[in-house]
């Protein structure tokens, strides 16, 4: 049963995602390739791992507009401590605790004080862009631990049986830098794997179990003895951890940390939109990690797409609003049919 | 006559017996400007089934709610088994053997038949604490069987259920527990003469067994006088009545009640015409 729901909750936008793919693949020679599937990898792992949080969040019937602060406040903070002195694992880990602070701030004001998460995570996104602008005195910096050394060999080839000593420059990246962002396929490991877990967390947990009553009858689970403030506090806690860690990865494979809060929301309503067009209601009580997962792929293959179409770039957020709409109104109607005859 | 801005004419005051399971004693609670309950003294020996009357608004549910641990009361003290009983929590009543059907039952519209029984009381596997779905399905069957509900199956969301097979399932979700205590607030409410037959079965069958205790609200008097030991109506926030449904009858209860409809239409008349 649960395997169908979740095929039955996913497949419209499987399906679709699927035949995007192949009339892409029919209409430009370069979109099949692995050098394309590598350029299409850094736009859609940072917003498949967004989307996860937001989902845990969005199920619970709420909504975390600070995530595009914490994608832009976590690397800075991370620059801080590193500048510090401190080693750039802890720093990682300091400047995630912070942003699990507030997704605490967050829970508490929405779960426990009873504001809006619409609200509250507003004011906590121009609150924390801000501040990221203040601690970074709008400057952009060198991410710690990305800096790419270059090395030059001679290296001797052989061409028409003479041998030729020629020097090459060789980039390196550190091994941190490799794991957190800078490797080709470290973000795409780091999505998978979150997603992954995350799923099996909403699926066959106790905590995705409690998300799911929340959101779909908040009086009813608090009456069968769910906690739910700490359950809601708890969501919006990933929720904001994984927007710093993504803009953690984000910084070390740009190797600059850009003080752009324009960026950050876009961001911010791309990973929204994976999300939605995943198949995860905004009214809660209902929604899939790997949804996200698959709306974020396809809103990559759409851009690139486009991009390798020749497609004006103008016409890019044109499709991708369209495409958001049509997906929601699938799934809306998919899961009408899945829920039957409605609450009664 | 009592002044009806006093409330009813007599309150029953605090009472007990050497077999209370439960004691609930000067209870208050208040919403705001308005106070739902004022003074209310309850007790339910073992494996009794006490009913709870009283009027709509009366605060039948909020001292249900009370009792489980879902709202905490302003003033007054609980005891179970002797033993003082405030819980924090409606893990806390649970712990002490406590289980409630709400009004609104409580189901999860999202969720399947078994994990709506299951809520809160889920078995997982060890040491990952992943959900141990088939043996919730197995026992949620077997628990079904044995009340005697007939659902044809369980992995669908409760969503899909009629009225009274919802109600059906926050019934049994209460008596496949450990509880030794039961609340059942209004659990006839959206069943049909059959359904809610079952469920009159059911709970004289859990008395026959004498293992819990149970206070239950019921609108109709002849379900209270054919299911229930004793009856407790409270009336403006307090316990006015407390009796063996042996020693009463629908008569006395309908009197009771169409008294208080008279003395409330003319407190209203009399603060429409004040006398001279």
């Amino acid at each position: 049963m649960l395997e169908r729901a979740l095929s039955l909750r996913e497949g419209s936008i499987i399906v679709v995602t699927i035949l995007t793919a192949i009339y892409f693949s029919a209409n430009t020679s370069s979109f099949f390739t692995s050098a394309n599937f590598k350029t299409l990898l850094p736009y859609f792992a940072p917003l498949a791992i967004l989307g996860a949080g937001e989902v845990f969040v969005m199920i619970l019937g709420e909504i975390d507009l600070s995530i595009g602060a914490m994608y832009l406040f976590a690397p800075f903070v991370f620059y801080k401590l590193s500048t510090a002195g401190i080693p750039l694992v802890p720093c990682v880990i300091l400047a995630l605790l912070c942003c699990m602070v507030v997704g605490l701030v967050n829970g508490f004001f929405t779960a426990v004080v009873g504001i809006s998460s619409f609200v509250t995570t507003l004011g906590m996104l121009f609150t924390f862009e801000g501040l990221a602008l203040i601690i970074s005195h709008g400057q952009p910096v060198a991410t710690p631990g990305a800096e790419v050394h270059q090395t030059t060999h001679q290296v001797t080839h052989v061409v028409n049986g003479v041998h030729v000593t020629l020097p090459e420059t060789v980039n390196h990246i550190s091994t941190f830098a490799k794991v957190f962002g800078g490797g080709t396929y470290s973000e795409l490991i780091w999505a998978v794997a979150i997603v992954i877990f995350l799923q099996v967390v909403l699926t066959f947990t106790r905590w995705g179990l409690y998300t799911v009553s929340i959101g779909s009858n908040k009086l009813g689970a608090g009456e069968a003895g769910v906690r739910v403030r700490l359950v809601m506090i708890r969501n919006f806690m990933l929720c904001a951890l994984l927007a710093g860690f993504v803009g953690i990865l984000e910084a070390v494979r740009a190797q600059s940390v850009q003080p752009d809060p324009a960026g950050a929301n876009e961001i911010l309503f791309l990973a929204i939109a994976s999300a939605v067009i995943g198949g995860t209601l905004l009214a809660g009580g209902s929604g899939t990690v790997v949804g996200a997962l698959i709306g974020a792929l396809f809103l990559g293959i759409l851009k690139d797409g486009l991009v390798l179409q020749g497609v004006n770039a103008n016409y890019l957020l044109f499709y991708t609003g369209l495409a958001i709409i049509l997906a929601a109104s699938v799934g809306v109607y998919v899961s009408r049919a899945r829920r039957g005859r409605g609450s009664g | 006559m009592a002044d009806p801005a006093n409330g009813p004419e007599r309150v029953v005051g605090p009472t007990s017996a050497d077999d209370d399971v439960l004691r609930v004693e000067h209870i208050a609670k208040r919403f705001g400007p308005v106070t739902a309950l004022r003074d209310v003294n309850l007790h339910l020996r073992k494996g009794e089934v006490l009913g709870l009357l009283g009027d709509n608004g009366a605060g039948k549910s909020t001292l249900i709610k009370i009792i489980c641990g879902f709202q905490r009361p302003d003033s007054g003290q609980m005891f179970v088994h002797g033993e003082p009983f405030a819980p924090r929590s409606v893990d806390e009543g649970r712990a002490r053997g406590i289980e409630t059907v709400y009004q609104d039952l409580a189901l999860i519209d999202e969720l399947s038949v078994y994990h709506n029984l299951f809520l809160r009381r889920e078995r997982v596997h060890h040491p990952i604490p992943l959900l141990a779905n088939r043996q919730m399905k197995r026992e949620a069957r077997a628990a079904l069987d044995q009340i005697g509900i007939n659902i044809p199956r369980i992995d669908v969301s409760v969503a899909r259920l009629s009225g009274g097979q919802r109600q059906a399932i926050a019934v049994a979700r209460t008596v496949n527990s450990d509880a030794d205590i039961l609340l059942l607030d209004e659990p006839l409410a959206a069943m049909g003469a059959k359904e809610g037959a079952m469920i009159l079965d059911l709970v004289a069958r859990l008395k026959d067994e004498g293992r819990v205790s149970i206070i239950m609200i019921l609108h109709n008097y002849v379900h209270v006088l054919e299911a229930c030991d004793r009856v407790s109506m409270i009336q403006d926030g307090a316990i006015a009545l407390d009796k063996p449904t042996a020693e009463t009858s629908v008569e006395e209860l309908t009197e009771i009640v169409v008294n208080e409809y008279k003395r409330a239409r003319m407190a209203a008349h009399e603060q429409e015409h004040p006398a001279a």
